[in-house]
């Protein structure tokens, strides 16, 4: 049953990187440039390390991910699928032991000269595991309650914990992804009815008892019960004059005059959008839009060709992983949800978010490149 | 049951790769869905503001700034040209507080370089905190160029430090014009709310008023000249960054300040100097005028203030040491000081006598003492000074005469007659605080007092004691107006400046006949020149006439052929406490401020007089001894300057001349 059907597939090094996903990667090229374009203007149109650090940074991951995705194949992630959520479990259950606070909030392990993120680390971790899970599920077991449980717990337990760090934007992150991957998997639509009662009502309850003092704020501003211009508000009120003033051509390259004067806060990572926008106007928004939507679909163009359901599960997560990015963040910027703190992905500076994406990219592409693949156990099998 | 279930599996068969791909399809749908919605977000945020522009105002209310330009203050002029009050540069070192993270240290650092105190640092940490976050609040001002160079090499590692110039007002002769000019200073609350009162203007000028360069008149004529030396604000539209830190300009919106006008004033800066030099330790009031145009030459309090101390806020020391001196330097005496005239006021009571028919000839015999109403009232000198006409009784200052004199003219006459001098009346000179004084009459004393007007009230109000109270600028414009014959001039201050036009030629004086005042004059002229009378030495003025050209020129062995220069005048002394309670005491075992006023007032050239000079010293004693001295320095210096008649400087030449610097 958990198995993976390999055959033959590309075998020399100039055939594999023939067959790269080359779509998937110009797109990806595309979103880093616009980055690098942006941050040059995040500096006011100096030569800073800022922009060469994100091209950089962005470079170099490609080159190990298309290195991965030519050398890797399904099987390698089918094999570390559950080993890394465990660990990314463990390392979350670490962060609330011994983890070190930063910015109001515990995200950070300390191990030795490493500082990692363990929660990034399970945005991956969700999606493959759950992609596994799914992959060597009968497709009738899907449908009882019973197999529900084992999936609702895990996604349940790294969502309670990076929830209590507090982190509302990546356990969001998780929590989508996880439940997006179920529903590709087969949920059975009474039970995501049940689901989604119990969501609204664990909404409130979260609300009311879980939320952080700061992450309520945020809430009651954007739903309208508090005025708040200069708190919790004032960075969708910068957000949103920039947008609005705009015009569908935008104020032009390092012209806008609220990301060049400081007044949209956190321009170079949360709201980078609302910049790209401020300069280069609606059709500037629209078409990285187009770009990152134009990305979603050749990913789950992937993940229709991969022939294993776990391939198909695995990028299908990336990609509704990459979606929930995208929209929260976008959403975010011009006020239709809370301000929660999640980056642009590819385009906002901090190398966190790059990594999680392009470690997705990775499987996405290796699972496109070994679609075809099928036979006997392979080496780690 | 129509269709056979499998065999093993009591599970409906479903197709998880038929599932994953319908609902891969609806997740798809979804996504688009969501993109749809944030872009029809973005599109209906800039639809709004096409239609309300709300969010491009937003954009540029964020990033445009109005600054204000603080207009260059008019400058005050003496008579002459001399410049008595002007801005020039001052450096100061400010802080912006949005770039600051930790105020107290950032300031603790330039105190440091400047060598300030602890305590310092304190004061200017709340100053700053006062004051908007994204403006430069000034910490440290009217610094040198070393101590601001001092700091202005540190800036790199100060970071939100300031260190600039700005417009300042000095006042380059200090102590000499503190009273009459005044100073400007910050706009006080009270300003701004009285700004804010006006509904139209008043945010706009409230929010001027807090700019903290903005200095507006607080005392002197700096007050009350303030709309004329103001000048227009001029304003900067600048770009500044969320910190307020400036980025740019729109130099299309520049409005430039428009300077203040200049004001010429009537004094004259050397005799004023000398005015204020003259009077030693002394505290007192000095003014000469013009006797026809009321021009003031000199218009001297003493002891005098510094007004650079106030302009940018003076420390609770230097103010104690203004405030609490008994000697009041803050109190301007020629408009605010208030003193009996004493003997001063015998011209008035002399003329009252004569309208009520007293004869040239008629006369007293003074024995030191005038018994009246069961208590005798004494004369100055305890053996008396014999028979007295008016004119010795001017001369000697004879007490007894005046007292006899008072009762046959009765006090409606004598307060009638005092007050078309000029005393108990209110004159403008563009200086705030000025006090009426007080000419009771018995009807006053009616009202006010609740009880009868007594003779023995008219038999002191011969001496000028008792409830009355003149100002030395009053004093000035009585000797003025006996002077030139009784015309009813009046005292001015400001001699050019918009909307003030030359003075009229000044009313004859009704009901006051010129042989009255003739009278008077000749027993002045007596004080001062004829054996015996109260002020020979002080009268003396040590100047001749050239017979030529008319000029007034010191006395020497070679010119000693050409007529005398003379001068008139009064000697006054008055009492302070309860009449008789320093009798028979030395000067040096009264306490000083129980001392008697002296008082002294004067005009001339007798044989053409211009001007008249009036003098009081608190508590100085005998009129003759203190304030006649002064007076004589300064008359002699007036009569020997001659300012009258030199060309006075034209204000549009002035204007003119330092337009081109």
């Amino acid at each position: 049953m958990s198995t993976l059907t390999i055959g033959a597939g590309p075998n020399t090094i100039f055939e594999r990187f023939r067959k790269l996903n080359w779509g998937i990667i110009t797109i990806l090229c595309a979103l880093a440039f616009v980055g690098v374009l942006m941050h040059f203007s995040v500096s006011s149109g100096a030569w800073t390390d800022m922009p060469l650090t994100h091209g950089m940074r962005f470079a170099i991951m490609l080159a190990v991910v298309t290195i991965a995705a030519m050398f890797l194949d399904a099987r390698f992630w089918l094999a570390i699928a559950y080993p890394l959520y465990a660990g990314a479990l463990l390392l979350l259950v670490g962060v609330e032991l011994f983890g070190a606070t930063r910015m109001g909030a515990q995200r950070w392990l300390d191990i030795g000269p490493l500082s990692i993120q363990p929660s990034e680390l399970m945005k991956i971790g969700i999606v493959l595991a759950l992609a596994r899970y799914y992959h060597q599920l009968d497709a009738r077991k899907t449908g009882t309650v019973l197999w529900v449980i084992p999936a609702f717990l895990m996604i349940a337990a790294p969502v309670a914990l990076i929830m209590h760090q507090p982190d509302l934007g990546t356990s969001m992150l998780v929590l989508f992804a996880g439940i997006i991957v179920m529903f590709l998997g087969g949920l059975l639509w009474r039970i995501i009815a049940a689901g989604a009662i119990v969501a609204v009502g664990g909404a409130i309850f979260a609300y009311t008892s879980i939320l952080h003092e700061y992450q309520r704020e945020r809430v009651d501003v954007f739903l309208g019960i508090t005025q708040d211009p200069l708190g919790a508000g004032y960075h969708v009120l910068q957000s949103k004059i920039a947008i609005g003033s705009a015009g569908l051509l935008g104020r032009g390259y390092l012209q806008g005059t609220q990301s060049q004067l400081d007044f949209l806060p956190e321009k170079h990572t949360d709201f980078i959008f609302t910049m790209i926008v401020e300069e280069f106007g609606l059709l500037g928004g629209a078409f990285v839009l187009a770009l990152f939507g134009a990305l979603m679909a050749l990913t789950l163009q992937v993940a229709y060709k991969a022939r294993s359901m776990f391939g198909k599960l695995a990028a299908a997560g990336v990609a509704a992983t990459l979606a929930c990015y995208v929209f929260i963040n976008t959403a975010m910027v011009i006020g239709l949800v809370p301000v929660v703190g999640i980056p642009l992905p590819i385009i906002s500076f901090g190398g966190t978010a790059m990594f999680t994406l392009m470690a997705g990219f990775a499987i996405v592409l290796s699972i496109d490149m070994h679609r075809d693949q099928h036979g006997a156990r392979g080496w780690l099998w | 049951m129509s269709r056979p279930k499998k065999i093993g599996s009591t599970l409906p068969k479903r197709d998880a790769n038929v599932i994953f791909n319908r609902r891969a399809a609806l997740m798809s749908f979804l996504g688009a869905s969501v993109m749809g919605v944030i872009l029809f977000r973005m599109g209906q945020l800039q639809a709004t503001n096409l239609i309300s522009n709300e969010y491009t105002d937003a954009a540029d209310e964020n990033r445009f700034d109005t600054r204000i330009i603080a207009p260059p203050r008019g400058v005050i002029y003496d008579r002459f040209g001399t410049v008595l009050a002007q801005t020039s540069k001052d450096y100061q070192v400010s802080i912006l507080q949005s770039e600051v993270d930790d105020l107290e240290q950032v300031i603790a650092r330039v105190a440091d370089i400047l060598g300030y105190d602890a305590e310092w640092v304190r004061r200017a940490a709340i100053r700053v905190r006062g004051g908007a976050r994204y403006e430069p609040q000034p910490i440290a001002v009217g610094l040198n160029w070393s101590e601001f160079n001092a700091v202005n090499v540190r800036l790199p590692e100060l970071p939100g430090v300031v260190a600039d110039s700005t417009d300042v007002r000095a006042y380059p002769y200090d102590i000499v014009y503190g009273h009459p000019i005044g100073y400007v200073q910050k706009p006080t609350q009270r300003d701004v709310d009285r700004a804010l009162e006006d509904p139209e203007q008043g945010q706009t000028r409230a929010m001027y008023l807090r700019n903290p360069h903005v200095r507006v008149g607080k005392a002197g004529l700096e007050t009350s000249l303030e709309d004329m030396l103001h000048g227009q604000p001029g304003y900067r539209k600048v770009i500044v960054n969320a910190r307020g830190v400036e980025m740019g300009e729109d130099e299309g919106e520049r409005r430039d300040p428009v300077r203040g006008s200049g004001v010429v004033l009537t004094l004259d800066h050397d005799l004023q100097r000398v005015a204020m030099e003259s009077f030693g330790e002394h505290s007192g009031a000095a003014l000469v005028m013009d006797i026809y145009t009321g021009d003031l030459l000199v218009m001297a309090s003493a002891p005098g203030f510094d007004p650079n101390l106030f302009v940018n806020g003076i420390g609770q020391s230097d103010f104690d040491v203004y405030n609490l001196d008994e000697k009041k330097p803050l109190f301007h005496k020629c408009v605010t000081g208030v003193y009996a005239p004493g003997s001063t006021f015998k011209m008035m009571v002399g003329i009252a006598a004569k309208q009520a028919g007293v004869e040239d000839d008629w006369s007293v015999s003074c024995t030191g003492g005038f018994y009246y109403g069961g208590r005798t009232f004494h004369c100055w000198r305890n053996g008396g000074h014999g028979r007295m006409n008016m004119h010795d009784a001017i001369k000697h200052s004879c007490d007894v005469y005046f007292y006899q004199a008072a009762l046959r003219a009765g006090p409606e006459r004598i307060a009638e007659v005092a007050r078309a001098f000029g005393l108990g009346q209110r004159f403008e000179v563009n200086v705030p605080n000025i006090r009426e004084g007080l000419i009771p009459d018995p009807d006053w004393w009616r009202e006010n007092r609740n009880e009868g007007w007594t003779g023995g009230l008219t038999v002191n109000y011969g001496i000028g004691q008792g409830a009355m109270g003149v100002t030395p600028l009053q004093l000035a414009v009585m000797a003025a107006r006996l002077g030139n014959n009784g015309y009813a001039v009046t005292p001015r201050l400001v001699r050019e400046a918009p909307g003030v036009s030359d003075p009229a030629q000044p009313p004859h004086m009704s009901g006051i006949e010129p042989e009255h005042l003739a009278r008077v004059r000749d027993g002045m002229f007596g004080v001062c020149n004829e054996g015996g009378g109260t002020a020979v030495r002080a009268g003396t003025m040590n100047l001749v006439r050239d017979p030529e050209t008319g000029a007034m020129v010191p006395l020497t062995p070679e010119n000693r052929s050409w007529a005398p220069v003379q001068i008139a005048g009064k000697t006054g002394t008055a009492q302070v406490r309860a009449l008789g309670a320093n009798r028979g005491r030395h000067y040096s075992t009264i306490e000083w401020r129980f001392r008697d006023n002296a008082l002294f007032c004067c005009f001339g050239p007798w044989h053409e007089p211009r001007y008249a000079c009036a003098v009081v010293v608190e508590h100085g004693g005998a009129g003759s001894a203190v304030a006649g001295p002064i007076a004589s320095r300064v008359m002699r210096e007036t009569l020997l300057r001659d300012p009258s008649r030199r060309a006075p400087a034209r204000l549009a030449q002035l204007e003119a001349a330092r337009g081109q610097a």
